[in-house]
């Protein structure tokens, strides 16, 4: 085993390490951005079950938020990769295949995220809706504009700009939460900073720099998304 | 369902429980006098304070807690004076690291929970205080932070709540609480649906009564706010 | 002011004998009324007495029990639902009457997040596919007849309520609209800001167009509509030409809420 110094794990030479670990980052970006986008779709039912959904819709909604509000985000991973993996098992031996077929890491990730996220944005979105003055969706209406129409261009943009706050805290939590996705072994930052203090005797400098990482990325998007919140809230009334 | 499985299963996860409360309990009681320090550090207009405050609220929550409890656990082992300190004991232990990064990092959330709900005393209550001639520690202690506790208590309680469901990390340092468990016995049954309904009902029950806990403390906490049930019985003196 | 000759003038607005009621209070009690094309009527009555409530089910975002209503002739269907409520049997015929009728709303109802050429386009855009230029066009027209072209990339929170209040009165001309409904437009407006909106509507009425007006400015009222009508409870207690009611009215309430 040689001995990098810390300069070799930023480094982006030849021996260095900085190639794979902004890799690494890449993929946690992308494990984040997939559930986020997993996790509003959800979200947007979630919120149209709870705001306008029948007895049983808004009782499947309220018991979705509630159980992934108690129970551990781990969880809620182990479920979708070991599940997942059964799943292709089943799978693969109804067609011959033998032995255990693992689920890939990132798909398992990036549901499970978005699930857990999803539940968070059903949250966003619901208390979103309720901010929007009602007598401007009354407005559309009585334009004469019909329910998709007025979904579309009134409903869903007021909503959308009252989330972006919100949205903006989900997003820094899916964020760290993509790091429990190295347990699925995806080589996102965490594993690929594993890797690296595996195979040196470096591990804190390895995991300082995933953490540095981390906080860079955090901080970049958090500042990209209070300029876009700032943008898309121009003339919208608060509170 | 296979019941004897789940039962079987059950009597393992609630074996891991009592690690899963300790830690839970732990990191929390240590975390609130950490985030207390925290907050006043924040508001104590010494810029120092202020600023190293600021620096660590910004490094815990910007970052993973699985980050930092490995930078704890397999990180500072790095370093031969952490191996010859007497602190190794406790630093080699994965029980003790995982107490210490999740204690760590709840003081950083709760500190913004506590401080929020200092800044919510009203300036005039503590004036009243002053002008009856208390001195400063007593202001702090019988009125300000009763007030701030008030205040910050259903925050309080979520992030209470995140940690119980932050413990499960716990489990990828070797440590077999309930998620620990559940992923062993996944990963000997592969009975992956009745494990997780198993442990996950587990720990909504633990987030139900920690919920109610804390609701009925903060029923206690607010006469002022409930209907005045009877009119009598007003000066029954200390109330707290 | 001139008044119509009600025979010769098409019906723009007929209602018969409508009913509402929310659960256990009847708002309106067998509402009957006619507005001719080119009237302006002011329908005054104290709050609570379902002005609101007759005007909102003139463009349905008030279903009726029972009753009819007919824009321009066209009667809008209605069914009972299987809840025993009475529902639009055609959400299309309703929407295409809505844009048919312009709404000016007490507390203007403006779109935030759209300024205020943007609001007033979008229906005609959208609901009424026009061409985009065209509607700019039109939309600019608009508002320099009711005195804010210079706002027209404002934000509505960044405007008066005056401002406000005369935006979204050219938001509802710019539908072209068969009749236009008021519910008491300058409720919501700090007193010195009245002025200017209740100019802008006397503008309108003189054009000749058809308006319904919930209203308690009793000058307007009085000076610039054809007919005035008084609700109480939920029916039509007085109704007639201005100069007649306002002089000498056989009813005794009317006669107590003009006082006031
Ligand atoms: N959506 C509704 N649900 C229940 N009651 C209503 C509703 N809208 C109006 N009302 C009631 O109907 C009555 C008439 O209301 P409204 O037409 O708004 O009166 P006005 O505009 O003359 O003040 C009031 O008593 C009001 O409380
Ligand atoms: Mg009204």
């Amino acid at each position: 085993m040689n001995s990098p110094g810390f300069l070799d794990i930023v480094s982006f030479g030849p021996d260095g390490w900085g190639h794979v670990l902004a890799a690494g980052a890449w993929m946690t970006i992308l494990i984040a951005l997939a559930g986020i986008a997993i996790g509003s779709v959800i979200g947007t039912f979630g919120a149209w079950a709870k705001i306008s959904g029948g007895p049983v819709p808004r009782a499947i909604a309220e018991a979705y938020t509630t159980i992934l509000r108690g129970i551990p985000d781990l969880l809620v991973i182990y479920l979708f990769y070991f599940g997942g993996s059964a799943v292709v098992t089943a799978v693969g031996q109804f067609f011959g295949a033998e032995g255990f077929v693992s689920f890939p890491g990132f798909v398992a990730g990036a549901l499970a995220v978005g699930v857990t996220s999803g539940a968070q944005q059903t949250e966003v979105f619901r208390g979103a809706f309720r901010a929007v003055h009602p007598g401007e969706l009354e407005a559309a209406t009585a334009c004469g504009m019909g329910r998709v129409l007025r979904f579309r261009r009134i409903t869903a943009p007021l909503t959308l700009r009252h989330a972006l706050p919100g949205l903006g805290n989900v997003w820094q939590v899916v964020l760290k939460e993509s790091a429990l996705v190295s347990v699925t072994g995806v080589v996102e930052l965490l594993r690929q900073a594993q890797i690296g203090a595996g195979s040196t005797s470096l591990p804190f400098d390895f995991y300082f720099v995933a953490a540095m990482i981390y906080l860079a990325i955090s901080t970049v998007s958090g500042a990209f998304l209070n300029a876009s919140e700032h943008w898309f809230s121009r003339g919208v009334r608060r509170g | 369902m296979d019941i004897a499985f789940a039962s079987e299963t059950l009597m393992s996860l609630l074996s891991a429980l009592p690690l899963t409360l300790e830690l839970a309990v732990t990191a929390i009681a240590l975390g609130s006098v950490v985030a207390l320090a925290l907050a006043l550090a924040r508001l104590s207009g010494i810029l120092v304070l202020d600023w190293f405050a600021r620096a660590y609220v910004f490094v815990f929550r910007g970052t993973p807690l699985l980050v930092q409890i490995f930078l704890i656990y397999y990180g500072l082992s790095q370093f031969a004076a952490v191996r010859h300190s007497i602190f190794w004991p406790i630093l080699r232990e994965p029980y003790w690291c995982a107490v210490l990064a999740l204690m760590l990092n709840t003081a950083a959330y709760a500190s913004e929970i506590i401080r929020g709900g200092l800044l919510s005393v009203p300036h005039g209550q503590v004036e009243a205080a002053r002008a009856c001639g208390m001195p400063r520690f007593m202001i702090f202690r019988r009125i300000v932070m009763p007030l701030a506790i008030r205040q910050a208590l259903p925050g309080y309680g979520n992030e209470m709540i995140s940690m119980v469901k932050a413990t499960s990390l716990a489990s990828i340092i070797t440590l077999m609480e309930i998620t620990g468990v559940a992923a062993r016995i996944i990963s000997e049954s592969y009975r992956v649906i009745e494990v997780f309904v198993v442990a996950g009902a587990i720990y909504l029950a633990i987030n139900f009564l920690l919920t109610r806990l804390i609701a009925f403390i903060e029923y206690r906490l607010t006469p002022h706010q409930r209907q005045p049930l009877a009119i009598h019985g007003e000066l029954k003196g200390e109330a707290h | 002011m001139n008044i119509p000759a009600k025979s010769t003038s098409p019906v723009a607005i007929g209602l018969r004998d409508l009913h509402k009621r929310f659960g256990p209070l009847e708002v309106l009690k067998g509402i009957s009324l006619d507005a001719s094309e080119g009237e302006v009527i002011s329908i005054l009555g104290s709050s609570g007495s379902g002005k609101s409530t007759l005007l909102r089910c003139i463009n349905m975002l008030e279903v009726p029990d029972s009753g009819t209503i007919a824009v321009a002739g066209e009667t809008i269907r209605l069914r009972t639902a299987s809840s025993g409520k009475s529902r639009p049997a055609d959400q299309r015929q309703v929407d295409r009457i809505r844009s048919e009728l312009g709404m000016v709303f007490q507390s203007f109802n403006l779109w935030s997040h759209k300024t205020v050429l943007e609001n007033v386009i979008e229906a005609p855009i959208h609901v009424l596919k026009r061409p985009r230029s065209e509607a700019i066009e039109e939309a600019e027209a608009l508002l320099g007849k009711v005195g804010i072209a210079d706002k027209r990339n404002h934000y509505p929170a960044h405007l008066s309520g005056g401002q406000q209040q005369r935006a979204a009165i050219a938001r509802a001309l710019a539908m072209r609209p068969k009749a236009m409904l008021f519910d008491e437009p300058t409720s919501a407006l700090d007193p010195e800001l009245v002025g200017e909106v209740l100019r802008v509507m006397r503008g309108l009425a003189e054009e000749g167009r058809t308006m319904l007006v919930v209203t308690h400015e009793m000058g307007f009222a009085r000076d610039v509509s054809s007919r005035v009508i008084f609700l109480h409870k939920g029916a039509i207690e007085e109704e007639g030409a201005p100069h007649e009611v306002f002089t000498n009215s056989k009813s005794e309430r009317f006669r107590q809420f003009i006082s006031k």
